[in-house]
């Protein structure tokens, strides 16, 4: 649960259902729009909002998200077609994470399913996808609605995170299966989801009912809203490529596609699972990455997006994504390097400083530990397609 | 002694009664679904290769769409093609069809043509010749020349790009075409770009005197294609055409003896002298997909075949979306075979006529290839009305009288005239009324070149694509009329790329490019296997 980068030419962003709670909770009054939606930056300090999230338990609005509901016999089949998460393994309630892919095996975007009974699933992706989704769904017994507007969606994160779904009314509701319960004669659902790496539970209710839950929430002290820029350095701390800014999608003008492994995301797109779009194409691609997209950690107070990465004094790429840690009180970044760049020491190159260069190491986050873990995995796999 | 791989066989060659079904066969190298002409020429190539072959066909008969069939009490007529006109004549040579009884009972036919204002032109069979016959104009029989010369080479140079590819990810009919450019002259590389880009009518004006030269070329060039010659692209539609060989001459067109089905039977003896077993009535549920490769594939009584490569030439919405099923190809293969609506059809209409001719020019005409060519404002307008759904008043009709090209054939006091309309509008399902429209207005084109045509039908046996669909088991699309070539090209890439499923091949209809009975695909398809084969085998 990622979201895309902004849209900065979006000249009448459509109000999210949750938008008029948002807006009267925002003190800075600063916007921005996501996928044509409106999604606060900042509701009242960003170093604020990462404390809320990191000891307590932030609320952020996820209308601006694409979101389906996938119905159908084949249901399954199709999310995992379309998708690369093990959809027909998938118990009721559980939920997991995938990419999607285009038939040449290059990123198009990020999805996460979840699975809410035996013929019904939640699909989200950061950008919406209608197209791709009614091709990929011929000859296949399923329907896919897309609810984006239709429901409300609140993500919460955080260690507080079970006292917002109480104050939601929400008991049953737990934080590694979705549940979906009636509250106030209103139909209610929670679902466990991951930002970038970092777990939280996502409540999507009616939009009729947004404001009456908000409410309840913020009347109980549950939680604290959160804006897009606090989410960005929880985001770059797990480590989760933000699509259309640390890589551009498949497909989009200008894309140089990326395989899932040029973006550190191998782990989501396993050749040893069943059969998805684009996993023969990926076959021919997967252990050869051109480029690579590495979490760095820089001696800096800040830096910026497009700074040229070097190794041994050469240029191997630049930084696409970075943000001020408070916890590791560095400059954190998403670098796309080249693929033949090796070991965990980078410079940044940078004005003012000596050289005009800062020193950068890789940085070991919640998603490259994943990859780390299924690269060491496969290598001693006995796989049988290699 | 019955065969011990294949206990259902007798020695005769016939299909037992199905036994106990429920069993898996092994030993077998490849499985070739599909008994038309392409699957038949797949089979007898890859038994040539060495490979143990079996070829299943869904219909009782082999030979798919082009089968004999009675059209009237004791006349036979036959379905799918009545002319070949693309036939490989790599196909014939590798194969030995020849030796293997296929026969032409007239190569070289001439054509003559027939237009709306009553004018009458004869073409020699061979077109390096067309320009001795019968002009008005002494200039456009001097610019034809010239033009039939320049067709000629073109249609000769791109040869190779009108080849189906079966590599997966290897062909690439843009490259091809490249690199026939860079082969050429200077100026025959802009001739050949120009005649790529422009469209037909465009290069045709204005290089013949206003006349029937013009029409009937446009119509040479609409015939059995979707697009319209005033459309972009659709002068390669004539190369194509001209680029086929037939008996051996570019560009001709040749009965063989006994009809298209003889190239069947041809086909099939060369598959069997190659060992291939080949099982009609064997009907194909299910291709297996293990991992990314094909395992063999499920038959219809819940049996299965076993092998390592399998080679569909059946329809491409069959082959993908129901045998291997659309949750394991990709979503833009998947995207090019849905999106396909196809306008255009032709129509196949074997007609019965009392008596015999008594002139000798009609005689003679009766052992020609006749062509009626609509002006070119009557073709556009034809093929609007087709795309509209409505049945066109001005057809190109195509017309030959297997009665009188094949002493085989013969017949007492009775003829049989085998005729090709084009464009028609394409009805997957066409109901009594559609038929009727159909087949009148086919008669009303005839009657304009053979007036009083139409007192002497005894029967006469339409036949549209829906129908040819069914006697396949394809999808009725599949026998529409193609659209323009450079669509043809990616359709054909696409489809022949096999989804990228290892030991996958495929050359059904889609594969190829143009109309007519041609073998390429299957061809193409079986070398790729064999390739890959040997590879894996070294």
């Amino acid at each position: 649960m990622i979201f895309p980068a902004e849209d900065f030419f979006a000249d009448a962003p459509r109000p999210t259902p949750l938008y008029a709670a948002v807006a009267s909770a925002s003190e800075a009054n600063l916007w921005t729009a996501v996928n044509g939606w409106t999604a606060a930056r900042v509701y009242s300090s960003v170093s604020g909002e990462y404390e809320t999230a990191k000891s307590a338990a932030a609320l952020a609005d996820l209308g601006p998200l694409a979101r389906y509901a996938v119905r159908g016999k084949e249901a399954a089949e199709f999310l995992g077609r379309l998708t690369t998460a093990p959809a027909l393994s998938l118990q009721v309630g559980e939920s997991a994470r995938g990419l999607m892919l285009n038939d040449q095996g290059y990123v198009i975007d990020l999805a996460e399913v979840s699975r809410l009974s035996d013929d019904l699933f939640l699909l989200t992706a950061p950008t919406p996808h209608a197209r791709h989704i009614a091709l990929g769904r011929r000859g296949l017994d399923v329907v896919a609605e897309d609810i984006s507007g239709q429901v409300a969606a609140l993500g919460v994160f955080g260690p507080q995170t079970a006292g917002v779904l109480a104050a939601a009314g929400l008991k049953s509701a737990s934080e590694t299966l979705a549940a979906s319960g009636v509250l106030r004669g209103v139909e209610t659902a929670a679902r466990p989801v991951q930002f970038g790496a970092m777990p939280g539970v996502e409540l999507i209710f009616p939009k009729e009912e947004a404001l009456t839950i908000w409410e309840r929430i913020i009347r109980r002290g549950a939680g604290a809203p959160i804006g897009l820029d606090a989410l960005e350095i929880l985001r770059l701390e797990a480590g989760g490529p933000r699509p259309g800014l640390d890589f551009t999608p498949a497909g989009k003008p200008g894309a140089s596609p990326r395989t899932p492994e040029e973006i550190g995301l191998a782990h989501l797109a396993p050749l040893d699972r069943g059969w998805f779009n684009g996993r023969r194409a990926l076959r021919h691609l997967a252990g050869k990455p051109r480029r690579r997209l590495i979490s760095l950690s820089i001696d800096a107070e800040q830096s910026a997006p497009g700074a040229a990465v070097l190794q041994d004094g050469k240029p191997v790429g630049r930084i696409t994504s970075c943000a001020w840690s408070p916890v590791r009180k560095r400059v954190i970044a998403f670098a796309d390097v080249d693929a033949a760049s090796h070991g965990n020491d980078y410079e940044i190159s940078a004005a003012g400083a000596p050289e005009g260069r800062i020193p950068a190491k890789r940085l070991e986050t919640a998603e490259s530990g994943l990859a780390r873990v299924f690269a060491g995995v496969q290598g001693t796999s006995t796989d049988f397609r290699r | 002694m019955s065969d011990p791989k294949n206990p259902t066989r007798a020695k005769d060659g016939r299909d037992k009664p199905k036994e106990s079904a429920h069993r898996i066969e092994g030993g077998i190298d490849a499985v070739v679904i599909g008994a038309g002409a392409d699957g038949l020429a797949a089979a007898a190539y890859l038994g040539k290769g060495g490979l143990r072959t079996v070829l299943v066909g869904a219909g009782p008969e082999i030979g798919g769409r082009i089968a004999k069939r009675e059209i009237a009490s004791g006349v036979e007529g036959v379905d799918g093609e009545h002319l070949v006109t693309a036939l490989d004549p790599d196909v014939i040579a590798e194969l030995d069809l020849y030796r293997h009884g296929l026969e032409f009972a007239a190569r070289r036919l001439d054509t003559t043509y027939f237009f709306e204002g009553g004018d009458v032109l004869r073409f020699d069979g061979d077109l390096a010749q067309a320009a001795l016959l019968s002009l008005d104009h002494d200039d456009d029989r001097e610019a034809l020349e010239i033009f039939m010369s320049e067709v000629l080479d073109m249609a000769a140079l791109l040869r190779p790009a009108f080849r189906p590819f079966a590599f997966p990810g290897g062909g690439n009919h843009q490259r091809v075409l490249e690199k026939a450019m860079a082969g050429a002259t200077p100026e025959a590389a802009a001739r050949l770009r120009r005649f790529c880009l422009s469209n037909a009518d465009d290069i045709i004006h204005g290089r013949f005197g206003d006349g029937p030269l013009r029409a009937l070329l446009l119509a040479e060039t609409a015939f059995r294609s979707a697009a319209a010659p005033n459309e972009p692209f659709s002068f390669l539609s004539l190369l194509r055409r001209y680029s086929g060989e037939a008996a051996g001459l570019q560009g001709a067109a040749a009965y063989p003896k006994g009809g298209a089905v003889s190239v069947i039977t041809a086909l099939r003896r060369a598959a069997q002298s190659a060992k291939v077993d080949v099982r009609a009535a064997t009907p194909v549920k299910s291709i297996l997909i293990e991992g990314d490769r094909v395992g063999g594939v499920t038959l219809a009584d819940g049996g299965q075949l076993r092998a390592p490569i399998i080679v569909a030439a059946i329809d491409a919405e069959q082959a993908y979306l129901t045998m291997i099923g659309a949750g394991m190809i990709d979503i833009g293969l998947e995207r090019i075979l849905t999106a396909r609506r196809p306008e255009i059809a032709s129509a196949r209409m074997q007609i019965v006529l009392k008596g015999v001719a008594q002139d000798d020019a009609t005689r003679r005409n009766m052992m020609r290839r006749l062509v009626y060519a609509p002006s070119p404002e009557a073709l556009a307008k034809a093929f609007n009305e087709a795309r509209a759904g409505r049945v066109p008043q001005s057809l190109v009709v195509e017309a030959v009288f297997p009665t009188a090209l094949d002493e085989g054939a013969a017949l007492d006091k009775r003829q049989v005239v085998s005729v090709m309309a084009h464009p028609l509008p394409f009805d997957a399902e066409p109901d009594a009324e559609r038929r009727e429209a159909i087949r009148s207005a086919i008669l009303d084109n005839i009657e304009m070149f053979a007036a009083g045509f139409s007192g002497r039908i005894e029967a006469d046996d339409l036949r549209l694509a829906a129908d040819e669909a069914a006697a396949a088991k394809a999808s009725p699309a599949a026998y529409a009329a193609r659209p323009d070539i450079l669509r043809q090209w990616a359709l054909s890439s696409a489809v022949t790329g096999s989804g990228d499923i290892t030991g996958f091949y495929f050359c059904g209809p889609e594969a190829q490019i143009g109309a007519g009975l041609s073998c390429a695909a299957g061809r193409a398809a079986a070398r790729a296997a064999l390739h890959a084969y040997r590879k894996g085998a070294a």
